[in-house]
């Protein structure tokens, strides 16, 4: 089984919200979804994008976590938190760069994207990849998104899967917006 | 070269030098109070009972285990910041209310399902309740003694403090408190062990050893534990010496094995009374304004802590502008992410984050 990662091209995104519906329906999600659908310029136009746990590397909220509850699996995926350890102090939401972690008063528990690890760990794309109509979320191998960079001009700068755009290596791919940047992209 | 290679080992040295001694230090200490204990509780150690000596041992093991596992993880620096201020914080006002309702009757686990909450009063208080009655016995601090007039003595540190007739309710109830619990833990396993087999989420991140060996461990005791009791009624005690040391291996086996599974949460959630009472001290204190929007979001002390914790791990998150990301608060965080993929300063548009939460 080649590895596949979660993969997104932002700009393909037409604010279904899809993923939302979905990431509540995977299994343990108890009906709460963990990612977020966003108007790039509300006032002006209807471009929305997606945005996700990105899945650090060097995750921020793990780090940051007195209780050492947010796991780290094998696969890279970074996992909400354990139940019995998580103790409520919310560090992990404060020290997240993109402000993904969500966070239960009453139960005390923090909750996150675990990039739907029962499905993931088997192969099985996530949820939200699942059922995007738009192709703004993918489930690809490394050798598919290497071709997806050759395709979108290379050498370019338009290109921001990885360092220096985003706050650190990641293990979700994500790709520019050619439209917001104006170019006109070739499917 | 070489020089440097020394220059920068130090600091690793002199860390291992403090922890080994930590170590030593909480190790001797806990020996100390346990041998004092026992001096007290035994009278000058005259009423010692042999059989117990396995567990005595298993005791000073397990506390190798803890000590070595709960000083590691206490020297990282998130969870160092929590204790230290956690302890100077000790003494507020809701402390009592706070420790009650996350010790003792997890209001939390209730809210996350009444299943979940049942399962886990039957273990925590069938556990807690064994151990009062265990330890106090093994280490001779608690024994029972029986009078020629039919009067039942429950004796603590050698005074008496209880004494009832051997007929009556209490006596019973104490004769058999272990079989109560043993058979509370029994039922609130079986519980677990269902979920476990039906929730997706469980089925999806359980390993054996992390999982599922605390609760064969626990399964194993409280049977063994109601076996013994099974063989004194009604088989007039025989196998009973056999049965008595698997039930001492299967409990020493889980007291070792504590610190490093599942039930290491037992010893170190109260730390989530100390989380409560940071979050509201300091929120008294002064909130942080969020540097885009200006909602207060956190205490000015968590934000602090969060920016010095990340610092440690070599992590900035600086921004263009000037802040840490850790200053703005989450709905600004996303929308400021959001603005670097798209070019657009989305997080200066003061419009409220729409439907986030797929209903509609
Ligand atoms: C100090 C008080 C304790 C607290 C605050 C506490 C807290 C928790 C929490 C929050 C969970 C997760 C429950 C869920 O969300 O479903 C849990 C699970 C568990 N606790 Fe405790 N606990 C405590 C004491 C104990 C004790 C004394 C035992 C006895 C051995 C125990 C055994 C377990 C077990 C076996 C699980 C796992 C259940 C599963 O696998 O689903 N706990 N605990
Ligand atoms: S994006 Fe945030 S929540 Fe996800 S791994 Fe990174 S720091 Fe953690
Ligand atoms: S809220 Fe829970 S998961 Fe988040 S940092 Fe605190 S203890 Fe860890
Ligand atoms: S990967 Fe799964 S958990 Fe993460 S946002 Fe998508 S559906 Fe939700």
């Amino acid at each position: 089984m080649t590895k596949k990662r979660l993969y997104l091209e932002l700009e393909n995104c037409i604010g279904c919200r899809s993923c939302l519906a979905a990431c509540t329906q995977c299994g343990g999600h108890e009906e709460r979804n963990r990612n977020y659908v966003y108007d790039v310029n509300p006032l002006v136009n209807r471009q929305t994008m997606p945005l996700m746990c990105l899945h650090c590397v060097n995750p921020a909220c793990a780090r940051s976590c007195p209780a050492q509850a947010i796991q780290i699996h094998e696969t890279g995926a970074v996992l909400s938190a354990l139940v019995e350890k998580c103790i409520g102090c919310q560090n992990c939401t404060i020290a997240c760069p993109y402000g993904i972690p969500k966070f239960d008063t009453e139960q005390n528990l923090m909750y996150k994207c675990d990039l739907c690890i029962d499905r993931t760990k088997d192969g099985i794309p996530p949820m939200c990849a699942s059922v995007c109509p738009s192709n703004t979320l993918q489930w690809l191998t490394d050798e598919e998104i290497e071709n997806k960079k050759q395709q979108f001009n290379l050498d370019n700068g338009k290109w921001v899967t990885s360092l220096p755009y985003l706050e650190g290596e990641t293990n979700v791919k994500v790709n520019l917006p050619g439209i917001l940047q104006g170019v006109t992209k070739l499917f | 070269m070489q020089a440097k290679a020394a220059v920068n080992e130090k600091p690793v040295h002199s860390i291992n030098n403090a922890f080994a001694s930590k170590f030593a230090k909480s190790m001797f200490l806990a020996i100390c109070g346990l041998f004092i204990l026992t001096f007290i509780g035994t009278r000058m150690f005259t009423h010692i009972d042999l059989n117990l000596y396995g567990y005595m041992v298993g005791t000073i093991v397990f506390l190798g285990g803890f000590f070595y596992r709960f000083i590691a993880w206490g020297e990282r620096p998130p969870t160092k910041i929590i204790i230290k201020k956690g302890i100077k914080l000790l003494f507020r006002k809701s402390t009592p209310k706070t420790s009650v309702e996350h010790l003792a009757t997890y209001r939390f686990i209730w809210n996350r399902g009444i299943y979940r909450w049942t399962q886990h009063v039957l273990i925590g208080w069938g556990c807690i309740l064994a151990c009062c009655v265990t330890f106090p016995l093994v280490f001779g601090w608690m024994y029972f003694t029986m009078d020629d007039n039919g009067m039942y003595n429950i004796i603590l540190f050698g005074m008496q403090i209880l004494t009832v007739p051997a007929d009556g309710i209490i006596a019973n109830l104490s004769y058999n408190a272990l079989n109560i619990t043993a058979v509370m833990v029994i039922a609130g396993v079986c519980m677990v062990l269902y979920r476990r087999f039906k929730n997706m989420q469980a089925r999806a991140e359980q390993k054996f050893m992390y999982d599922f060996l605390p609760l064969v461990m626990l399964i194993l005791v409280s049977v063994t534990g109601l076996l013994l009791t099974f063989l004194n009624m009604f088989m007039h005690g025989h196998g009973q010496p056999a049965m008595s040391l698997i039930h001492q291996w299967t409990v020493i086996i889980t007291l070792i094995y504590l610190p490093f599974g599942k039930l290491a949460h037992i010893p170190f959630r109260p730390l989530s009374v100390f989380a409560k009472n940071y979050r509201e001290y300091y929120g008294e204190q002064s909130m942080k304004k969020c540097k885009v929007c200006e909602t207060e979001f956190v205490s000015t002390e968590q934000s602090k802590d969060v920016v010095e914790v990340l610092g440690v791990n070599d992590i900035h998150f600086k921004t263009e502008e000037g802040y840490h990301l850790a200053e703005l608060c989450l709905p600004c965080r996303r929308k400021y992410r959001i603005a670097q993929f798209s070019g657009f300063p989305t997080h200066e548009v003061k419009v409220k984050e729409a439907n986030q939460n797929a209903k509609g």
